[in-house]
C-alpha cells in the first residue's frame, strides 16, 4: 500500500510532515485516485460547472499567519484562519465531562477511533461526487467535536472559521460533529474570509445526532466576494434524534450549498431554517433536502431569501420519503423575494414520494417588493432603502422568528441587516 | 404659517387614460382645517394620493406647492419630510417591524442623525397619545397594522399623525368603518392637533365626522373639480338636500355614480 502512497508526491510529503497516521493519507490516495471517475453533484437549476469549483493546487503544509489579524470573534470558543487553530477555549467543566473539541490532525492522533466510525462514512460518502473526493484528498483544516453520552451542554459552543485568502491557495475545510446518545449541544458557527484573493473553498460538514440526542446547528456564512465555495453540511440522525438547522446565507461569492437530513431513526427529526441575502453580481444556489428513511421521521425546510442588484438566489427543497418511512412526514416552503428586476430567483419544490402512509407538503414563491407596503413606509418619511429594508425584514421575519435561540435570531438579524446595507450601496 | 396650494391639478390613473382630475384649485393654511365632501368616485381620494405623491397617479398638468415650493418632482419620502401626512384608507400591513419602532424610524427620518429622539422622551409621547386615543400599549408592540380591525388601522394613522405631528394632514375616509365610539376617540385626537403648526384636509362622504370636527372650510367635489367651497353650514346644507340637489342648482352636467 505504501507505494500507492509514494505515487502521489504531494500526499506522500503531506503526511510525512504532518506525519499523518497512515490509515488517513489511505483514505486521501483512495479518493485521489478515484477523482477523475466521479462527476460534480447535480443540483436542479443550480449552474455552477463553469465556476472554479474545483480543487487545483497540490496538498501542501500551510501557515496562516495570525499576528497581524484583528478577527471579529465575540466570545468565540474555538477561531481557526486556514488550518491554524489561533483560540481554543474549552471550558473545563466540558472537558471533565469528556467533551472533545481539536482541530484535524489532532483528531487523526488522538481520537481515531471517532474518526474512523464516523468521517464520511454515515451522513456523505468520500466517493459521492468529485468535489466530496477532491475534499478528502486535500483536506487541511477542521475540527472535530465531541459530545459524549448523556452529555448536556447548558451553553453554547461557538467557532469561527476564516477561510485565508491573503493567498491564492484552496481552503479544504471539515467539520465533524458528533453528539452522542442522549446528549444535547447548541452551536453556533461563523465562517469568513481573510483577504481576496480568487480562491476555492470546499467545505463539508458533518452533523452526526446519535439516538435521542439534540442538536442545534446554527451558522452565519460570510465568505468572500473573490472565493467560489462548495458548501456540504450533512445531518444524519438516529432514532429520536433532532436537528435543528439555522443557517444565514450572508457570502458575498458565488457559493452551492448542499444542506441534506438523512432522517435515518425511526422518529428521528430535523428542521432546517435557511435565510439568505444575495447582492452584486453573486450567484447563491442553495439546495436543501430532507430523505426520511425512518418510521414516524419528520423533516420542515422554511428557507426564505432575498435577491438585490443582479446576483442570483436559487432555493431548490427537496423532500424525499423512501418506501418503508411510514408515518414520516416532509413539509417545506421556500420563498424569494427580488429587489431589482436584474436579479434573477428561483424557488424549486421537489417532492419524492416512495410510501403511501406519509403527509408531505410544499409552498413556493418568487416574488418582487410590494409596492403599496413601500409607498405607505415612504409616506411617513422613510427613505426608500430603509423602507425597503423593513420590506424585507417583514419577509425574512417568519424565518427569523422560528430560530429557536434568540441569540442567533439577533445575530443573523444584524448581519442580515449589514449585508443590505452594503448590497443597496452597491447597486 | 404654512400653505398648502393646489393649482389646476389634473391628474389621471397610471393604468387608465380617462382623466380623473380635471382641474383643482385649493389653498390652505396652518391653523385652518378644510373638509372635501362629494359623490363616490368623484375624485377625492385621488386627490389625496396626488398630494402624497402615490406612483399609481400621474399628474397632467398643474402643480402643488407647499410654502411656495413646488413638490411635484419629490418621491413620497420627500413630500412626508416636507411636512405632508396621509391618513390612508387601506393602510398596508407590514409584518417584522413593530408600530413603536416604526413610528421612531419615521419621527427619526425628520431629524438629523446627531439629533435622534431620545427614548425616553419618545416613549413618554408614546405613552400619552396611545392614552388619548384609547389604544393599549399592546397594539404599539404588535407589528405594523398587522392584523389590526379596519377600526384599529384607523386609529393606529391617527397614532402615527400626532407622534409625526406634519404641518398638513390629509384623512382619507378616516371615518368610513368606524362606529360612533371609534369615531368620536379618533375626532379627539385630530382636535387636539389643531392649532397654528397644524393644518387639516379632511374627505368625507357624511356630515356626521364634521360633527365632531368642525371644519373652517368645506369644499364640495364633483366630476373631478372643487365645485362649491363654503363654511361649516354647507356640510349641513349638502347632509339635507343630498349632492344631486347641489349639481342641479349650480346647473353641472356631472353625473352621479350611484345614481339609477
Amino acid at each position: 500500500m505504501t507505494s500507492k502512497i509514494q505515487e502521489y508526491a504531494d500526499i506522500a510529503e503531506y503526511a510525512q510532515q504532518m506525519q499523518e497516521p497512515e490509515w488517513f493519507t489511505q483514505l486521501r490516495v483512495a479518493a485521489r485516485q478515484k477523482i477523475p471517475e466521479l462527476v460534480l453533484p447535480d443540483f436542479q437549476k443550480i449552474k455552477y460547472r463553469t465556476w472554479p469549483i474545483n480543487l487545483k493546487q497540490e496538498l501542501s503544509v500551510k501557515h496562516s499567519q495570525t499576528a497581524d489579524l484583528n478577527l471579529e470573534t465575540r466570545q468565540g470558543n474555538f477561531v481557526q484562519v486556514g488550518p491554524q487553530l489561533v483560540q481554543a477555549k474549552l471550558p473545563a467543566e466540558w472537558a471533565e465531562k469528556g467533551v472533545v473539541v481539536c482541530d484535524w490532525p489532532t483528531a487523526l492522533k488522538e481520537h481515531p477511533e471517532l474518526v474512523q466510525k464516523y468521517f464520511m462514512t454515515k451522513a456523505t460518502k468520500p466517493t459521492e461526487n468529485r468535489l466530496n473526493a477532491e475534499h478528502v484528498a486535500n483536506l487541511t483544516s477542521g475540527l472535530l467535536i465531541y459530545i459524549p453520552k448523556n452529555v448536556i451542554l447548558q451553553a453554547p459552543l461557538t467557532t469561527y472559521f476564516y477561510q485565508d485568502a491573503r493567498e491564492k491557495q484552496d481552503y479544504v475545510h471539515h467539520l465533524l460533529l458528533i453528539a452522542d446518545e442522549n446528549s444535547e449541544v447548541s452551536y453556533l458557527e461563523n465562517t469568513g474570509t481573510v483577504g481576496t484573493s480568487e480562491t476555492t473553498a470546499n467545505i463539508i460538514e458533518e452533523v452526526i445526532a446519535c439516538q435521542n440526542s439534540k442538536i442545534k446547528f446554527a451558522s452565519v456564512d460570510r465568505l468572500g466576494q473573490h472565493t467560489t465555495t462548495y458548501l456540504n453540511r450533512r445531518g444524519y440522525l438516529e432514532n429520536d434524534a433532532r436537528v435543528d438547522w439555522s443557517m444565514g446565507m450572508m457570502n458575498d461569492g458565488d457559493i452551492v450549498g448542499d444542506f441534506d437530513s438523512e432522517l435515518v431513526g425511526t422518529a428521528s427529526h430535523a428542521e432546517v431554517k435557511v435565510v439568505a441575502i444575495s447582492t452584486g453580481e453573486q450567484v447563491q444556489g442553495i439546495d436543501t433536502r430532507v430523505t426520511n428513511y425512518g418510521q414516524h421521521s419528520l423533516g420542515n425546510i422554511l428557507q426564505h431569501g432575498v435577491i438585490l442588484a443582479r446576483s442570483s438566489l436559487i432555493f431548490n427543497g427537496i423532500g424525499h420519503i423512501v418506501h418503508g418511512a411510514h408515518g414520516a412526514e416532509a413539509q417545506q416552503e421556500s420563498r424569494v423575494l427580488m429587489l431589482s428586476t436584474k436579479a434573477r430567483g428561483d424557488a424549486n419544490p421537489i417532492l419524492l414520494i416512495d410510501d403511501n402512509d406519509v403527509i408531505a407538503g410544499h409552498a413556493a414563491s418568487v416574488g418582487r417588493v410590494d409596492e403599496q407596503k413601500m409607498y405607505y413606509l415612504m409616506s411617513r418619511g422613510i427613505d426608500k432603502k430603509t423602507a425597503e429594508r423593513l420590506v424585507i425584514r417583514g419577509f425574512l421575519g417568519p424565518v427569523l422568528s422560528a430560530l429557536p435561540s434568540k441569540e442567533v435570531q439577533q445575530i443573523l438579524a444584524d448581519m442580515i441587516e449589514r449585508k443590505l446595507v452594503n448590497g443597496q450601496n452597491d447597486e | 404659517m404654512a400653505t398648502l396650494e393646489i393649482r389646476d391639478l389634473h391628474v389621471k390613473a397610471k393604468e387608465e387614460s380617462r382623466e380623473i382630475l380635471k382641474g383643482v384649485n385649493l389653498k390652505m393654511s396652518t391653523g385652518e382645517i378644510h373638509a372635501i365632501m362629494g359623490p363616490n368616485g368623484t375624485g377625492k381620494s385621488t386627490l389625496s394620493e396626488s398630494i402624497m405623491g402615490n406612483p399609481n397617479y400621474e399628474i397632467l398638468q398643474g402643480d402643488i406647492l407647499i410654502d411656495g415650493q413646488s413638490i411635484i418632482d419629490l418621491p413620497v419620502d420627500q413630500r412626508a419630510r416636507a411636512g405632508l401626512f396621509l391618513a390612508m384608507q387601506y393602510p398596508a400591513e407590514i409584518p417584522g417591524i413593530t408600530n413603536a419602532e416604526f413610528i421612531r424610524a419615521a419621527i427619526n427620518s425628520r431629524r438629523p442623525e446627531d439629533d435622534q429622539m431620545p427614548i425616553p422622551e419618545f416613549l413618554q409621547k408614546l405613552d400619552q397619545t396611545l392614552q388619548t386615543l384609547d389604544m393599549t400599549q399592546e397594539m404599539a408592540d404588535r407589528y405594523l397594522n398587522e392584523g389590526f380591525s379596519g377600526g384599529e388601522k384607523k386609529r393606529n394613522e391617527i397614532l402615527q399623525l400626532m407622534m409625526i405631528a406634519p404641518k398638513f394632514a390629509i384623512l382619507d375616509e378616516i371615518d368610513s368603518g368606524l362606529d360612533i365610539d371609534a369615531l368620536k376617540v379618533v375626532s379627539r385626537g385630530v382636535n387636539e392637533m389643531r392649532g397654528p403648526q397644524f393644518g387639516s384636509l379632511i374627505i368625507t362622504h357624511y356630515q356626521r365626522l364634521l360633527n365632531y370636527i368642525q371644519p373652517d372650510v368645506v369644499h364640495v367635489m364633483m366630476g373631478g373639480k372643487i365645485v362649491k367651497s363654503g363654511g361649516a353650514e354647507l356640510a349641513v346644507k349638502l347632509e339635507d338636500e343630498g349632492y344631486a340637489g347641489l349639481r342641479d342648482e349650480l346647473g353641472l352636467d356631472v353625473k352621479l355614480v350611484d345614481e339609477e
